[in-house]
């Protein structure tokens, strides 16, 4: 019995145990609600009526609010809608008007006004400019007084290139400010402009090009470099983060330079410290290929409006412990690295190397503004070649353009419009129109016909449409961006060229691989001729080439756009005077845009010593057209043209296999 | 447990020394314990069994049962507002250095009731909206519940309608947050500022430094890079079931559907409408609507009734202008029509405008110019209208469907300021995922031609065949171009041979001895490899003429993002077996490079190591095979182009040699090719490779010119 009840009551005991174990915990729980439980987060609470919750807005009230009118701009901050008067610009598009500026004059401000009045925007007359520009320079020591047409500084660029001390003398009103790295505390953006604080001996044209040679950062380079106060940088290897700082490393090379900012770093990132005369540092280390790191995210990054700098630089708070910083630089992945440093050089090379460059990009962002949605989309702005050679007149969809099929998924529409020029001789270009025809990738023919004699009244039966188009023209005419033109592809040739099929086939077919560049048979190679001390081209058969006739040569249409709103006026004249000047401003053109060599396709040998008429001595230009290049030369700023090495044929060209295994068969009979 | 376990062993020496009377004493108490369980479990189970089941560690309460916290009227108050406050002057970054993988902790204040000194609550009790807000912020990835690391502070007060609180009295309940600080690394959200008469176009409570996210900023009020934009929501966005509806020309050109208009404003739309006729509609308030119809779904054009926001979907364009609020809900709604904005606004800074392009989906017309906007609009070409119809609807989608979607944007936004090294790109925000799925991004994309003086490292892959292997090294060392030698030893069991046995060649030779006999090896981003320029070549390749090479890297500097090999080869559909075929017969056209001698950059060995996409590489090393086929895939993959073929070569094998191998094994060889296509074609969820019909061949090649003047004589045969 006793036993029994022992039995029955460690029973008890042991269940009442167990319940208790199971009961307590939900018990505590309801007992003390707020107590966070250690083990798991809390969270926000799942109110139980969380059902029942009236929306933050009723119905009646949200969009009923009292009318009232426009607002008033706020105690003379202006923003682009308030203080911008647009309509100016609609007449004759964006025109720009510089005040003549008032002696002494600096190098930098010549060389800026120099560039405007050289530029497709520059207007006389202040009555028909949409946009008037000023240039305050303080380190020319006096301050203009407000200019006459001034108007309280609206549709008013001030440029304000070195840190003003002269705005004081009159006020700026509604006038909108470029400033050379401006403090974002008083930067408006989408009214001012962010500039670069640009060196003395900044040039006016071309530039020097970006530093990088390879794409990916060579092994065994330091990680990072540091701006010095005197000018150099002082580099640092990887793991010697505190030595950056406190001085005890020894390998600094930026002390040996003389020539404080001669040197450029040559790092994988460059740190930039807050102050302010080390903004000048930024455009250097662009140039060097170098990732900047804003050790101040202070300053407004030049043309911060439209170029997305967080795909080139790094803009971290110097607040932040610096070995956080290293260590993130020295675990970015190397996918970003590579990206990071090649976008700093497509911007130095695009915006930044010229002060025409920054100067042209100054004036398209306020354009963009004026434009609103027909302006640059951000694509063109931020991927090569850049919004400068992106006319958003000619499209805004970024897929009409050559460069950027890879970014939008798209391809080249698979049609091309032959463009016949038909000279002096004014012979009908019949077989020539029958080879081009029997292509299938041909959509239509238009014939330019400028000779005097009038053309034929009937041209030869072919499945594609004859255009003719009459009229005497100067020679750049040919590349005007005639509306009939419908295609992507461009098919430029010479009355006197001679093609088959097979070739205009597979020329297009492998334009369709590279619709940038130009796609020819007959070639030119430029050198430099150390005898006269400049560039020359010679048709000469050789092993390398730089330039494509367009005689017979394929190209995106685009180029005619870009080569008549583009180009300033007085190369296009030179290319009126000069026969063969055309085809190598052309070539200029696209090699500029591109930096890449055009294609050369195999012409049958048969017509290999006719040459182009444009050359009729048979080799190479004659000596009075040689300085062409140079004068093209000297209006790029720069040599553009880069030559090539290699010939891009059918696959089974000229080998030992059967010809029925050939698809370009006729390519190859002699 | 412990303490239980603990009884449990005291206990056998405890109950014999129990007198009887202790043992009803100890029954009794059994009883009573017993009981207690019981009602505690009833209890427990039967008032909310419902909710109980899902979420066990999620406290469960009324909003309306939370502490009350009493402010004295002259409790402290908030500074306002500072204008001239920058992630750099006013937020404490510090707060966020601890925090792993570059992401902010975000801390949100309990709930609590605040009342004035007379009882009078401050606000109105928790909106709904705010409540999703916490808790999307509560769910997310951002949030902390320890106050100590966290390093922004969301407070609990909700303030996204302005005029549901008392201005001063809710400033009061921000200053006595526990971490208050003047507001530093504190986030508050309002989505509808100011109020009658002059509606300001930021919050009016005094905040001091905190960062607000607001919906309505003006160009004067936001505080570029400290502030965020936000949108005003739209309650219909989960009301209203709404399917997509794809671009294309819609019945209405333009259409204006909000019903407070300025009135102006209507004058100048109605104007517009008599004058373009029926491609223009204007709606308003219906007057004259049937009982128990919400009038917020319903607008009205003369007597034509219309629902909203259906009727969004039947316009192109469709007007927001400000009302006195310059952020409007409507716009939400247009967005989510796939209809495109047409913003007229002054001033106004747009939802997220930091991050999001709002020239890709909306169109801004100043006031003053909304005579005009008809034809500004025509002027847009319809593609490009096309392509802001999918823009708009995308940004909906992404960044306004829901709270959630706003909550998280923001702090994302926060985020990438704070982390810049780690921020999201503008593609990331702006590209609809189809233009993501769709577009390639060129690693190296930046028109380039290395200098030739850079050379190239050749990588030898061997095994055991040293006197081939010997004889590729000799061959190979006669390019003018080749800066070193990497011969990689595959074979483990075996040493390579002594330093003195190797050919004495002019370029640094180096030996790699691996840990595995794996074919990848090869494509290892080594350490010794200096140049960019890779030359991979198999032990075996003896029949490359020295001209051939050097000619290879050439053209591989013109196309340094490509793979430059010599024999090509190619994939074809099988109709018959809808599957990928392998063609090694002498087509005109190529889509792959043999990598057993082939240039490429260096980069892509660090991407077929590290990032070489699903299970492919594992398979290539167990199958010991495909490797080639697997980089022609990446690298057509991450730069979108062709590979590009040299010289007429078509195979490697010496005439001979084929004999030996002999028909069946080749036919067995196609058959695993091919397999490894199909293979990595599912693999890549696409078909990244590209078909040319172009080869490189030295400009003079075969050209009737003098041999001796060509600067590659010898390019080999077939």
């Amino acid at each position: 019995m006793q036993s029994w009840r022992r039995k029955a009551l460690w029973l008890a005991l042991l269940t009442s145990w167990l319940l208790g174990l199971l009961g307590v915990f939900p018990l505590l729980r309801l007992a003390v609600p707020t107590r966070p439980r250690a083990e798991s987060p809390k969270g926000w609470p799942r109110w139980l009526d969380a059902e029942l919750l009236q929306s933050f807005s009723q119905p009646v009230e949200l969009p009923e609010d009292a009318p009232q009118s426009p607002l008033a701009p706020h105690n003379g901050s202006c923003n682009w809608g308030a203080c911008f008067d647009a309509s100016k610009c609609r007449g004759g598009g964006f025109k720009v008007f510089t005040y003549p500026a008032a002696d002494p004059i600096s190098e930098t401000q010549r060389r800026i006004l120099a560039s405007i009045e050289g530029s497709r925007y520059h207007t006389f007359s202040p009555a028909e400019a949409c946009l008037l520009l000023l240039s305050l320079d303080a380190s020319a020591g006096e301050c203009s007084p407000g200019p006459p047409q001034w108007n309280g500084g609206k549709n008013h660029l001030v440029l304000r290139l070195h840190s003003a001390s002269c705005s004081q003398t009159f006020q700026l009103g509604q006038a909108m400010v470029a400033e050379a790295s401006p403090t974002v505390d008083t930067f408006r953006p989408g009214f001012d402009v962010a500039l670069p604080l640009l060196p003395e001996a900044h040039p006016l044209r071309g530039g020097a090009p970006g530093q990088l040679r390879q794409h990916s950062p060579q092994p065994r380079v330091a990680l990072v470099a540091l701006a010095e106060e005197r000018g150099g940088w002082r580099m640092a290897g990887t793991n010697s983060s505190a030595c950056l700082w406190d001085g005890r490393c020894e390998q600094d090379h930026g002390r040996k330079q003389t020539h404080p900012g001669a040197t450029l770093p040559n790092a994988t990132f460059c740190l930039i410290p807050g102050r302010r005369p080390d903004a000048s540092r930024f455009l250097q280390t662009l140039q060097a290929g170098c990732i900047p790191v804003l050790l101040s995210p202070r300053w407004e990054l030049p043309f911060s409006e439209v170029i997305d700098w967080t795909k080139a630089a790094i803009v971290a708070d110097e607040r932040l412990p610096l070995q956080v910083l290293l260590a993130a630089l020295q675990e970015m992945p190397p996918t970003r690295v590579l990206a990071l440093r090649q976008q700093t050089q497509f911007l130095w090379d695009t915006y930044f190397s010229s002060v025409e460059k920054i100067v042209h990009t100054t004036l398209e962002i306020i354009q963009d503004r004026i434009l609103g949605v027909s302006a640059h989309p951000s694509l063109l702005w931020n991927s090569p070649p850049g919004a400068l050679v992106a006319l958003p007149s000619f499209s805004t969809s970024p897929s009409d353009f050559p460069f950027y099929h890879l970014q939008q998924g798209s391809r080249p529409a698979g049609r091309f419009s032959a463009l016949i020029w038909v000279g002096a001789p004014g012979q009908p270009p019949l077989k020539l129109i029958q080879a081009v025809a029997g292509s299938q990738h041909c959509a239509q023919i238009l014939v330019l016909w400028s000779s005097e004699k009038p053309p034929p009244p009937r041209w030869p039966e072919t499945a594609v449409p004859v255009i003719v188009m009459e009229g005497p023209r100067k020679v750049s005419d040919r590349f005007f961006p005639y509306s009939a033109i419908n295609t992507d592809a461009i098919l430029s040739l010479d009355a006197h060229s001679s093609l088959s099929t097979s070739e205009v086939d597979f020329a297009f077919v492998v334009w369709q691989s590279f619709p940038e560049r130009m796609v020819g048979f007959l070639t030119w190679s430029h050198f430099w001729d150390e005898a006269r001390n400049g560039w020359g081209y010679t048709a000469k058969r050789s092993n390398e080439f730089s330039m494509i006739l367009t005689s017979a040569a394929f190209y995106h249409r685009y180029y005619h756009t870009l080569f008549t709103h583009s180009l300033p006026k007085a190369l296009r004249t030179l290319a009126d005077e000069a026969p063969t000047c055309v085809d190598v401003l052309m070539n200029f053109l696209v090699a500029a845009v591109t930096k890449l060599p055009p294609i050369k396709v195999p012409y049958g040998k048969r017509r290999q010593e006719t040459r182009t008429p444009l050359a009729p001595r048979g080799l190479g230009p004659a000596p009075a057209d040689q300085d062409c290049i140079n004068q093209m030369t000297t209006g790029f700023g720069q040599m553009p043209l880069v030559s090539s090495r290699l010939r891009l044929d059918p696959v089974l060209f000229k080998d030992p296999v059967s010809v029925l295994r050939k698809k370009y068969r006729s390519l190859e009979k002699p | 447990m412990c303490a239980a376990v603990k009884y449990n062993i005291r206990g056998p020496a405890l109950i014999p020394r129990m007198k009887t009377k202790h043992r009803i004493y100890y029954i009794a108490l059994f009883s009573v314990v017993l009981l207690g369980l019981i009602a505690t479990g009833m209890f427990q189970f039967w008032p909310h069994s419902i909710e109980s089941s899902n979420d066990w560690s999620v406290e469960k309460r009324s909003v309306r049962d939370v502490p009350v916290v009493r402010l004295p009227a002259d409790s402290p108050l908030p500074e306002r507002g500072d204008l001239s406050c920058r992630m750099h002057t006013c937020f404490d970054v510090y707060r966020c250095g601890f925090n792993p993988k570059n992401k902010i902790k975000v801390y949100i204040y309990s709930l609590k009731k605040y009342v004035d000194d007379g009882g009078v609550p401050v606000s109105s009790a928790i909106s709904r909206e705010y409540n999703e807000l916490l808790t999307a912020i509560s769910d997310s990835d951002y949030y902390t519940d320890d106050i100590a690391r966290a390093c922004l502070f969301v407070p609990s007060i909700d303030l996204l309608n302005q005029n549901t609180l008392r201005i001063k009295e809710a400033a009061q309940a921000l200053a006595q947050l526990s971490r208050w600080d003047r507001g530093t690394n504190h986030l508050l959200f309002n989505m509808l500022p100011g109020g009658p008469p002059d509606y300001n176009t930021a919050l009016d409570v005094p905040r001091d430094r905190a960062l607000l996210a607001g919906g309505g900023f003006s160009t004067w009020t936001y505080r570029q890079g400290y502030d965020v934009s936000i949108p005003v929501y739209s309650p219909l966005s989960a009301e209203v079931d709404l399917p997509e509806k794809g671009p294309g020309p819609r019945r209405y050109f333009v259409l204006s559907s909000q019903m407070a208009l300025h009135p102006e404003y209507r004058e100048e739309l109605e104007a517009l409408q008599a004058k373009h006729g029926e491609s223009v509609l204007v709606l308003d308030k219906c007057t004259n609507l049937s009982e128990g119809v919400l009038s917020i779904r319903k607008r009205c054009h003369k007597h034509q009734v219309f629902d909203y926001p259906q009727v969004l979907q039947e316009a192109t364009f469709c007007v927001v202008v400000r009302g006195a609020r310059l952020g409007q809900a409507v716009l939400s709604d247009v967005l989510r029509a796939g209809c495109v904005p047409v913003v007229i606004a002054d001033s106004y800074i747009l939802p997220f405008s930091e991050v999001l392009d709002w020239k890709r989906a909306s169109v801004v017309v100043p006031e003053e110019k909304m005579s005009d906007v008809y034809s500004i609009l025509q002027s847009i070409p319809q593609r490009q209208i096309e392509e802001m119809q999918r823009q708009a609807r995308w940004f909906w989608e992404a960044y306004f469907q829901s709270i959630k979607a706003i909550a998280l944007a923001t702090l994302q936004i926060i985020n990438d300021r704070i982390y810049p090294y780690a921020a999201i790109s503008y593609e990331e925000w702006n590209d609809p995922p189809t233009v993501k799925w769709g577009s390639v991004s060129n690693p190296l994309f930046l028109p380039l031609i290395p200098p030739q003086s850079q050379g190239f490292t050749a990588i030898v892959l061997t095994y055991d065949r040293v006197e081939s292997l010997f004889r590729v090294i000799t061959e190979v060392s006669k390019v003018p171009s080749l800066s070193k030698l990497l011969v990689v030893w595959n074979n483990q069991n075996k040493h390579p041979p002594e330093e003195s046995l190797w050919p004495k060649i002019r370029v640094p030779l180096k030996v790699v001895r691996t840990a595995e006999n794996k074919l990848s090896n090869r494509f290892f981003p080594y350490d010794e490899i200096e140049t960019e320029a890779v030359l991979a070549i198999d032990d075996d390749i003896i029949m490359l003429t020295s001209d051939e090479l050097q000619f290879g890297y050439e053209v591989w500097r013109e196309f340094p993002d490509r793979l430059v090999g010599y024999p090509g080869r190619l994939h074809l559909w099988d109709h018959e077996m809808s599957k990928w075929k392998y063609e090694s017969e002498w087509t005109n056209e190529v889509s792959m490079v043999l990598t057993g001698a082939a240039f490429y950059h260096k980069y892509f060995n660090y991407l077929y190591t590290y990032k070489m996409p699903g299970d492919i590489k594992n398979w290539v090393d167990a199958h010991m095979n495909c490797e080639d086929i697997a980089m022609n895939f990446l690298v057509a993959n991450v730069t979108g182009k062709a590979v590009i073929k040299v010289t007429p070569r078509k195979k490697f094998k010496c005439p001979e040699c084929t004999a030996i191998d002999g028909l069946s094994l080749d036919q067995t060889h196609m058959v695993e090719r091919s397999e490894c296509i199909n293979k990595f074609a599912s693999v890549f969820g696409t078909m990244p490779l590209k078909v040319v019909e172009h080869r490189a061949d030295p400009v003079l090649y075969k050209d009737d010119f003098p041999e001796k003047l060509k600067s590659f004589p010898n390019i080999g045969s077939l």
